[in-house]
């Protein structure tokens, strides 16, 4: 019996509206993504990377076509359900690190998991696991402000992956960050990913990237061009 | 559930601190609105019980016990029967009215002239009890009176008179001087008087239109002993007339056949009217008041919901519904309106207290005695607290700030998750 996939997609089409010109975003994407595959969609700008990032996440509804996470159809989900469902299977990891500047950086990596409900000692305890396996044991109760670019977004990927959820979705996490930084977080979200299973899904430009892929789908013009299945990402 | 439903606050409550100056500056705004409001009502409240207090002394009391037709008619037939009259003073002292009850005077009043050897006054004339109705309208009061005395009790053909009726009728204590009025049967009366002494309210028509004799004179000389006009009730405060009036009512509508009792809105509506106009400009104030910090309000949560929309796009990602990312603004407009209307309240009373507990003196901007509805205003406003003032007050900014932080909140739910996230703040 073959594993459900993590993300099951079937002819996903997105077409915005520019000034009364239909513009397709992303163009009849099928496709499936098992459970902790590493992959990487590449392609120019505009080539609807970050569109179909958002069509997985459910932060955004197709124009046409079907979109499952887990099982689950987003498209005939509601608005609530959505929520839920990004909060229980989805973390993010985006390019701007976007914390919450309120709150420090254990408030942030545990955000999800204190939406679910999950008692205080719990989560602190997983998430000062997580900051001392991906290297930023110590900086829990600093504030985003206070933190480095690369330290910024290893809070971010402890607050995507921490409630272990079904998809890890990163759309250009190393674009603002310096070589040696890049180098260091994709060692850590690398090691995540075969450590916990944790299956991800990036979208970027970024070369290093492409070659830790263990699957690179390379996108043009909103559609796949190329799909190929390599062997499984190595940190470096 | 609890706890997810406990961050809510909390980020709203961060997100007030970060932007402090922001937060500072439209707190500021609106805890001085509320000190303002606090201030207009306090020595509002103040000034509307001394035009009360002038005016109920004056005129009929806080309570006033008539015949229910003698309002409109002012015929002697219209009267209460010495009966009836023993009967309200019974009820007056049951226990849900008697400790209220500062002091009653019971009155004959009867239109009629004033008359000289050249001229004749129409006068308003008052058969009185010396005792209580001095205590009551302190007509007799040293700064009332111009010269002579108050009547007393054992005064029998005396008159006090008001100083433009004296000047009218070139009278001068010791003076005598002819009341006429039509008596019980219908005839013209005349009563001869002389004057013991002269007062001066401010309020032309009293100086001129009031005069007083004992009541027993007044009676003699109207052919109704024992009878009165009205029997005039002053409470401990104004605030107690709706409570004590329906006791009163109650009781005595039980104890006599077809006594009527009257507020002072009821028997006097010029300055019932004169306070609800004072009131309405009031509300206007406060209404103007309180839309310029409710704009105050929408444009700092607005600017800070439009500031944070990749915030917004962010937290909606992570899973927060749009019924919670709405509450996370609300709640800041409601912390922030909830703190600056605490501080407002503070400052408020306290810079009332501090400044003007012993009363806001206004003469200086007024050069003769302020006068309306008969009534001389005191030009020395004492303020007034009371809690309803602090629920009123707090519960109006909290209110304001309630429909201020809706608009911001409604927009925050309208955040395009994906669209937010490639905002630059």
């Amino acid at each position: 019996m073959s594993k459900q996939p993590a993300v099951h997609t079937e002819d996903v089409w997105k077409v915005f509206e520019h000034d009364g010109i239909a513009v397709e975003a992303v163009r009849g994407v099928t496709m499936d993504i098992q459970p902790g595959e590493f992959v990487v969609m590449a392609g120019p700008s505009g080539s609807g990377k970050t569109t179909l990032l958002n069509l997985l996440g459910g932060l955004t509804r197709p124009s046409r076509g079907k979109v499952w996470i887990d099982g689950n159809d987003l498209t005939e989900m509601s608005e609530r359900q959505l929520a839920q469902l990004r909060l229980q299977r989805v973390g993010f990891v985006f390019q701007a690190y976007n914390l919450l500047p309120v709150l420090t950086a254990l408030e942030n990596a545990e955000f999800s998991l204190l939406l679910r409900g999950m008692p205080d000692a719990e989560r602190h305890r997983l998430v000062k696991a997580l900051f001392e396996k991906i290297g930023i044991a110590g900086l829990e109760n600093r504030r985003p402000a206070k933190l480095s670019g690369g330290q910024q977004q290893r809070v971010a990927v402890a607050r995507a992956v921490v409630g272990e959820p079904a998809l890890v979705l990163a759309d250009e996490p190393t674009a603002n960050l310096d070589t040696a930084t890049s180098v260091a977080l994709l060692d850590v979200m690398t090691k995540l990913n075969q450590e916990m299973g944790t299956t991800f899904v990036f979208a970027t430009h970024d070369q290093r990237l492409m070659e830790r892929a263990q699957r690179l789908i390379r996108l043009v013009d909103g559609a796949i061009e190329t799909d190929d299945r390599r062997s499984a990402p190595a940190a470096q | 559930m609890n706890r997810r439903r406990l961050v809510l606050p909390r980020l709203a409550w961060r997100n007030v601190r970060r932007q402090w100056r922001r937060s500072l500056l439209t707190g500021t705004a609106m805890a001085l609105g509320v000190a303002a409001l606090v201030f207009a009502r306090t020595l509002g409240d103040g000034a509307h019980e001394d035009w009360i207090d002038s005016g109920v002394r004056m005129g009929s009391g806080h309570l006033a016990v008539q015949d229910p037709e003698y309002r409109a008619s002012r015929k002697l037939e219209d009267r209460i029967s010495a009966a009836d009259l023993e009967a309200v003073s019974v009820a007056l002292e049951a226990p849900d009215i008697e400790p209220y009850v500062e002091r009653v005077t019971p009155r004959l009043e009867v239109i009629g002239l004033a008359n000289s050897p050249t001229t004749a006054v129409p006068v308003m004339i008052m058969g009185v009890d010396p005792v209580a109705e001095g205590a009551f309208s302190q007509l007799g009061v040293e700064q009332r009176l111009v010269e002579g005395r108050y009547l007393e009790p054992g005064d029998r053909l005396h008159v006090y008179v008001g100083k433009r009726l004296a000047e009218r009728l070139d009278l001068e204590l010791g003076s005598r001087l002819v009341l006429s009025a039509q008596d019980v049967m219908g005839d013209i009366a005349g009563q001869l008087v002389r004057v013991v002494g002269i007062f001066q309210t401010g309020v032309p028509e009293s100086d001129e239109g009031i005069v007083h004799i004992p009541l027993a004179t007044a009676q003699q000389w109207m052919g109704v002993e024992g009878d009165i006009t009205t029997l005039a009730i002053l409470l401990n405060s104004a605030w107690e007339v709706p409570r004590v009036l329906r006791s009163v009512r109650a009781r005595v509508g039980a104890a006599t056949d077809g006594v009527a009792v009257l507020g002072w809105r009821e028997a006097m509506p010029e300055l019932d009217a004169a306070i609800k106009l004072d009131d309405f400009w009031g509300y206007v104030f406060n209404i103007v008041l309180f839309v310029i910090v409710a704009l105050a309000i929408v444009n700092t949560i607005l600017m800070s919901v439009l500031y944070r929309t990749r915030e917004f796009g962010v937290l909606r990602a992570l899973g927060l519904t749009k019924r919670e990312t709405a509450t996370v603004v609300f709640t800041e407009g409601l912390l922030l309106t909830g703190l600056a209307g605490i501080i407002g309240l503070g400052l408020g009373f306290g810079l009332v207290w501090l400044l003007f507990r012993n009363g806001l003196d206004y003469s200086g901007a007024i050069e003769n005695d302020f006068t309306f509805s008969g009534v001389v205003l005191d030009t020395l406003v004492i303020p007034v607290f009371r809690w309803v003032q602090v629920v009123m007050s707090l519960g109006s900014i909290i209110a304001v700030g309630v429909v201020a932080s809706l608009y911001p909140a409604y927009r925050a739910t309208k955040i395009d998750v994906a669209e937010a996230m490639k905002f630059e703040a």
